[in-house]
């Protein structure tokens, strides 16, 4: 009997499912399937909700689709027309941008302690930015046009055509990245090259989201260069918060299941500083950010102060970001794993609303349309924008699981592992 | 080479909207989707307040944003001036809808905003086209964004590109009160029975356009944004542009 198994590469993984398919049968098979292996299991489960979730919202999405078409969105050209599936993309896309920073932190950085949650976090990244996509194809209106109309326009000038190129680029380079390391590739030279080529287009690609909004001098709410930066370092945090997740779910939310790098990592000091550090950043840059734009009196910054009068606002700042921040920070529960994963939780879900508030907020000043003038226009996700999102969240959660059971994420480098047995002896 | 623009006398303009009503007649647009539309704003508060209107088509920019980020060369600028969409390659990803300051783009896949019937669904059509109106104006091309639109693109105001493009060369006033030209005048210029609005070739010094905006001061909306519109405004002693996009008290 075929025993499930870390696949070799990419074709095997195709040979496999064939060898158990023969062996097991149609059923059996597609039941294995369903419960990610033959006995149940907590990765399976979470596999079947998302399975679950993922047909229903992404099959309503599709129904919707075909029936009403985008009509079944509630953006208009009169005032929001970027809503809440563009958020949901953007949000996504950051933070597998971030989770590339994490993952070239052992990788191009040398910060070979880090070297335990490199392939989760590459892994997390395809699929953060596979989900983004989906969701993003989902609100287009003509996404297989795409496929040519961008290579043989080659407009250079617009933003979203080199968001294009690099988030391409950077799917391409995480998945070679991940097939490296996949073949415990850790230190050649070629995988050396690879991640920091990621490094630069993601650096890019992120960049480049933000100039997207950035570049729009008739938006002032996202004009200037600090859209970039901001898009930039916030990707950073929302990829710590879902490595802290996610690594807590890899291990059980045992600690002592860790492996002595990661334990003595999350047990000390400088992982709740440098997520403290992280979130006030972002903190910092949303609160002058808002600043001016609630005191200047430039035409079109309108919405800062409908975006300040909203409880969503002090949700993400006060209880998202702020309430984390100040966790990490206390000496008494900055090490407790409960609390670590609560600030990484809270500051997963701030972002996000963050994501929906600066596009739909960018929008609500009105551009001469209709027949009266509105003061500032009106917007709320229709069923269908938020069946959208779910199937987004469904792609990334149950693809997690899928990995999670395909693949040894917590691969290590056999060196460093010899490192650290070679220094605690010199200890003793 | 002409490169075409559209003068609007607010002086003249009496806001009676038939400008929106003969576009949307000559272009086949769904209500509400108005490429020429009149907005009704307020100036002053309240006991000393002013209704004031402003007719609004798309300003055709020499320096278009809509073009710029347009990630599929869908929407371009003809060489007589015009800015189109080719909807055989628009995507329908809004871009130009984000970087336009002047508000003048639509998407097809809406639901209706005026609270009537969405005609779309009462009139459904079998092929590629979004809508299949019971009458509809004879000429169609895509590729300049003329005509009933498919699916899922974005539509704008092609300055009657259709009529326009078959000016004989060398023309330097489209005016409707000239039977020649009549039917080469864009159908707001036309329909406008004040006679507010004018158009021609703003590269040809001796133009119609160019003496107005000479004579009478011509503004362009939003000039600081550095668009350059090719739709210029007199505003005179009774009309007036709105300075921001919100009403303000």
């Amino acid at each position: 009997m075929i025993a499930i198994r870390e696949p070799r590469d990419f074709a095997d993984v195709f040979k496999y499912l064939g060898a158990l398919w023969r062996e097991e049968g149609a059923l059996r098979f597609l039941r294995i399937c369903w419960n990610l292996g033959r006995e149940p299991s907590a990765a399976g489960a979470w596999w079947k909700s998302c399975l679950i979730v993922g047909v229903v919202a992404g099959g309503y999405s599709l129904y919707m689709l075909f029936t009403v078409g985008h009509a079944s969105f509630n953006t208009s050209s009169d005032g929001v027309n970027w809503g809440l599936a563009i958020a949901t993309y953007v949000f996504f896309a950051l933070t597998s941008s971030g989770l590339t920073f994490i993952a070239s932190m052992p990788m191009v950085f040398g910060f070979r302690e880090l070297y335990p949650i490199a392939k989760r976090a590459i892994w997390l990244a395809i699929i953060t930015l596979i989900a983004g996509f989906s969701v993003l194809a989902l609100e287009l209106g003509h996404p297989f046009r795409m496929l040519w109309a961008m290579p043989t326009g080659l407009q250079v000038m617009s933003p979203m055509f080199w968001m294009g190129v690099f988030y391409s680029i950077d799917l391409v380079l995480l998945l070679i990245k991940f097939y490296l390391l996949w073949q415990e590739d850790w230190d050649s030279p070629l995988s050396h090259f690879v991640g920091t080529a990621s490094f630069v287009a993601v650096i890019l690609a992120s960049g480049m989201l933000g100039l997207v909004f950035g570049s729009i001098v008739m938006r002032p709410m996202w004009y200037g260069s600090f859209t970039s930066i901001y898009y930039i370092l916030t990707g950073a945090l929302c990829g710590a918060a879902a490595t802290v997740v996610t690594t807590y779910m890899a291990y059980d939310f045992d600690r002592a299941k860790m492996p002595p790098v990661l334990r003595e990592m999350a047990e000390g000091d400088h992982m709740p500083k440098v997520f403290a550090t992280l979130i006030g950043i972002a903190l910092v840059m949303i609160l002058t950010r808002f600043w001016t734009g609630l005191w200047s009196n430039l035409d079109g910054l309108e919405g800062f102060h409908a975006l300040a009068r909203s409880p969503l606002f002090y949700g993400e700042v006060l209880i998202g970001l702020g309430l984390p921040f100040l966790m990490m920070l206390s000496s008494r529960i900055e090490h407790k794993p409960g609390m670590q994963m609560a600030a990484a939780f809270l500051v997963l879900g701030a972002m996000f609303i963050n994501r929906y508030e600066f596009i739909v907020g960018g929008q609500l000043v009105p551009m001469f349309k209709g027949t009266w003038v509105a003061s500032l226009t009106e917007y709320t996700p229709s069923l269908t924008e938020w069946a959208m999102t779910a199937f987004g969240f469904a792609i990334a959660l149950g693809l997690y699981a899928l990995g999670e059971k395909l693949f040894n994420l917590s691969a290590t480098p056999q060196s460093l592992m010899v490192a650290r047995a070679g220094d605690r002896r010199m200890a003793h | 080479m002409a490169k075409w623009g559209m003068v609007i006398d607010l002086e003249k303009c009496v806001g009676c909207q038939a400008c929106t009503i003969a576009c949307g007649m000559e272009n086949t647009r769904l209500p509400g989707e108005h490429w020429q539309d009149v907005i009704f704003f307020q100036e002053g508060t309240y006991p000393n307040t002013e209704l004031k209107w402003f007719p609004r088509p798309c300003m055709h920019c020499e320096n278009p944003s809509c073009v710029a980020v347009c990630p599929t060369r869908a929407t371009y600028k003809t060489e007589e001036g015009q800015v189109l969409v080719d909807w055989e390659r628009c995507i329908g990803c809004k871009y130009c809808m984000i970087a336009c300051p002047y508000g003048v783009r639509f998407y097809t896949e809406e639901a209706p905003r005026y609270g009537g019937p969405d005609l779309k669904a009462v009139f459904p059509a079998a092929d590629a086209h979004s809508w299949s109106p019971p009458w509809k104006a004879p000429q169609e091309d895509w590729k300049h964004g003329v005509g009933v639109q498919p699916h899922d693109v974005v539509s704008k105001c092609t300055f009657c590109y259709h009529r326009v493009s078959k000016a004989p060369k060398g023309t330097a006033d489209l005016d409707p009160s000239n039977p020649v030209m009549r039917e080469y005048t864009p159908a707001c210029v036309v329909a406008c029975s004040p006679g507010a609005r004018f158009f021609g070739d703003l590269s040809n010094p001796n133009s119609e356009v160019n003496k107005q905006i000479a004579n009478k001061n011509g503004v362009r909306l939003l000039d600081h944004l550095g668009n350059r519109p090719q739709v210029y405004y007199l505003t005179g002693v009774g009309g007036a542009i709105p300075n921001t996009h919100t009403t303000k008290a």
